[in-house]
């Protein structure tokens, strides 16, 4: 019978090795999107500087760069990331290409969540700020920064998630993440839709745990600081 | 060039199919979407919290996962859907629970003083619906489901994982037959932007006027 809950075809999750398997995806995937993670939290806070910067021969450049990659799909960035890499013949782990693929259209998206960040600090507290005689980095670090990087958790906590779902693109390019684990456990079973569901939950187990002790910071915040949200765009929906 | 001069109507081919992978999907997330929002402000017991768990196992879990899910496991239990359909329906499903948040936002932001003042001056169920209630709610949403809109067109690349001809599927054939690895990729990237540089232009400026007519 093509019945659904059969635990016959559960079968496959009884055994030691299928979960060996899926932990060892796991750990990559975590591994991969926590290096993309720190990367793009680096790369994307310079570019946003750079494009809060008043010297145009930087500021447009900037602008160019995260523009044209957030228009792009992050699996064709990835494809063109490794695809690039084997045209000139360099010989980059798959891991490697893969967290490359994932930070650089990360890094886009991450430098609008600090600039939206930075920019929603009102007028008067750098007005504040200057009376006081404050130099420029004296400012930053100690009054707009300390208030936008608050501001900045939920949306930066949202990107986390894409990217930790991001990561199931690098399956396509051979990385024996997650979904690649669970693709090779069924091709061996022959049964795919148990594991698929198998897969789908421990993604959502560790997603939906991190969206909500985000939420929960975001009430802890606004309690100290109503009425004040920063909502950059399309980071909520991106792939 | 050659490489994708000789190969133009494949990729144009697959843009073609892009495109429709993109409307179809967005009618479908659209339709869903809205009806789980609005599911989940209903005033019942329960009711609600399906709508709730529905939104949370689909945008906490990857399209690509469950794209496989609508492919490969539904043959599992006797539905066999072909690829184009399997992807349309993993783009819409996928992409209605960030429209049924949308909606919900929009729904909600609509304050409660609004509908008594409209009560107080006389107006029907439907006049308060038609003159007060959609005209906000409706500023309110177009902005970010427009931003779904540009999301959903690029998520549509994931559909070449399971062989939908789209423009991303296309560009690698060409690739793979011609090895004109930049020539290619600069091609497939500059379609995508013919798609999403105008949809990004045009949520701004819608973002602009509604915003204008909010005040």
């Amino acid at each position: 019978m093509n019945l659904i809950l059969d635990p016959e075809r559960w079968s496959p999750l009884t055994l030691v090795t299928t979960w060996q398997a899926l932990g060892r995806g796991l750990v990559l995937t975590l591994q991969v999107a926590a290096g993309a993670a720190l990367l793009s939290l680096v790369f994307g806070a310079l570019l946003a500087l750079l494009r809060l910067s008043r010297v145009g021969a930087v500021h447009y450049p900037a602008v160019l760069l995260i523009e044209l990659v957030r228009a792009l799909p992050v699996l064709f960035i990835i494809f063109a990331t490794y695809f690039t890499a084997l045209h000139y013949k360099l010989n980059l782990p798959i891991w490697v290409a893969s967290a490359a693929g994932l930070t650089i259209y990360t890094s886009a998206v991450v430098a609008e969540i600090v600039r939206a960040g930075i920019t929603s600090i009102e007028v008067g507290q750098v007005e504040a700020a200057r009376a006081l005689g404050l130099s420029y980095a004296a400012m930053m670090r100690f009054v707009i920064l300390p208030q936008a990087l608050h501001r900045m958790v939920p949306p930066l906590v949202s990107q986390l998630i894409t990217l930790l779902k991001d990561t199931s693109l690098a399956s396509i390019i051979g990385l024996t993440e997650l979904l690649t684990q669970g693709h090779n456990i069924y091709t061996y079973y022959g049964d795919p839709l148990q594991i698929l569901i198998t897969v789908a939950v421990i993604y959502f187990v560790i997603n939906f745990t991190l969206s909500r002790l985000s939420r929960r910071l975001e009430t802890a915040r606004r309690q100290r600081e109503p009425r004040i949200a920063i909502a950059p765009r399309e980071t909520e929906a991106a792939a | 060039m050659r490489a994708v001069q000789d190969n133009l109507p494949l990729l144009l081919a697959g843009l073609r199919v892009t495109l429709l992978l993109a409307v179809a999907s967005l009618a479908l997330a659209l339709a869903v979407g809205t009806f789980v929002g609005v599911v989940r402000v209903l005033p019942l017991p329960i009711i609600p919290g399906f709508g709730a768990a529905y939104v949370e196992f689909f945008r906490n879990t990857p399209l690509l996962v469950q794209m496989f899910i609508w492919f490969f496991g539904l043959p599992g239990v006797g539905i066999s859907l072909p690829p184009f359909l399997a992807a349309v329906v993993a783009l819409g499903i996928y992409t209605s629970a960030f429209v049924a948040e949308v909606v919900r936002a929009g729904i909600q932001a609509i304050g409660r003083g609004q509908l008594d003042a409209a009560r107080s001056l006389g107006l029907t169920y439907l006049q308060t619906m038609r003159f007060v209630v959609l005209p906000q709610a409706f500023a309110i949403t177009v902005p970010p489901l427009g931003n779904l809109a540009i999301a959903l067109a690029k998520n549509t690349s994931i559909a070449s994982a399971i062989a939908v001809g789209d423009l991303l599927y296309q560009g690698e054939v060409v690739n793979a037959q011609t090895f004109a690895t930049y020539q290619v990729f600069t091609t497939v990237a500059l379609l995508y932007l013919v798609i999403t540089i105008p949809m990004s232009f045009g949520v701004n400026y819608l973002e602009r006027r509604l915003v204008a007519y909010r005040r």
